[in-house]
């Protein structure tokens, strides 16, 4: 990337690499500090994060449910079942 | 609902397999209606045809129910019912298939998903649309898919992920990392696919 910045003692390839166990709360504090000073004057970071948070949020929005037609052929072959 | 319907309903789920291993049927049928949705999501992301998924879907309750008296509850039952399908996918699919496809090194997946840029689209705008929020899944290589399922939408722990996947912590956090920014690429590439 273009302008690779050193803001609170990380570059911005820095956090990139660490933004997955950041956004998870993984960092160890101390480490987790030193993104947030980051974020805090890197407005490209910032903006990539709270994108990359949203993103993931948006998984909730994914289909819980199983294909009625599905449910119905899978009850059809679990219906001979025997015990052992 | 009768007082029977009610305690079944209630069951843990070790309690649920422990009736099936004794021959009790409702507490089968009531233990694959809890947990088919999941499975059929994993045996899909696994399978990429619906019909495998389906041959996945009817297989894992067949061995679930074989293997009942064996589950011990160390794990989640789903996180069980989940290696079922996994063991019975790699028996299956080539396993390259299962091995991500693209070259491209993290930060040049980045840059694609938006990293470095003034003003791009929201990624948030663009997920939100569920039909291209699944497209996009699609595109990505079967083992990316797999990790970002898992964790995202199944809520399954790291730790039974890693047991699950049979890769190291390190390995399981890198896959994670690289399935994220990966599609945020094709997010953002708006045809999945075009990003690798």
């Amino acid at each position: 990337m273009d302008g690779n910045r050193l803001v609170g003692d990380l570059w911005c390839t820095d956090v990139l690499a660490g933004l997955s166990e950041y956004l998870d709360g993984e960092l160890p504090p101390e480490t987790a500090d030193k993104v947030e000073q980051h974020l805090k004057g890197c407005p490209n970071c910032k903006r990539f994060g709270a994108d990359m948070a949203a993103m993931l949020g948006s998984f909730s929005t994914l289909s819980q449910q199983i294909p009625a037609d599905v449910s119905e052929r899978l009850r059809r072959a679990l219906s001979g079942l025997k015990s052992t | 609902m009768s007082a029977a319907e009610e305690s079944i309903d209630s069951a843990t789920d070790f309690q649920l397999l422990q009736q099936t291993a004794s021959g009790d049927r409702s507490a089968f049928a009531t233990f694959v209606n809890r947990y088919q949705a999941a499975v059929f999501r994993h045996a899909s992301c696994l399978a990429g045809h619906r019909e495998d998924a389906e041959d996945l879907l009817q297989e894992t309750f067949l061995s679930a129910f074989k293997a009942a008296g064996q589950f011990r509850g160390d794990s989640s039952a789903k996180t069980w019912l989940f290696h079922i399908t996994r063991n019975a996918a790699l028996r299956r699919i080539e396993k390259s298939k299962l091995v991500s496809q693209t070259g491209l090194s993290l930060d040049a997946l980045a840059v694609r998903a938006g990293w470095g840029s003034a003003d791009p689209e929201s990624l948030a705008m663009l997920a939100e649309d569920r039909q291209r929020l699944e497209q996009a899944l699609a595109a990505l290589p079967n083992e990316e898919r797999e990790i970002l399922l898992l964790r995202e939408l199944e809520k399954v722990s790291g730790e039974e992920a890693v047991a699950l996947l049979g890769i190291s912590l390190a390995a399981m956090k890198s896959r994670l990392h690289r399935a994220r920014i990966h599609l945020a690429a094709i997010l953002r590439a708006g045809c999945p696919g075009k990003e690798s």
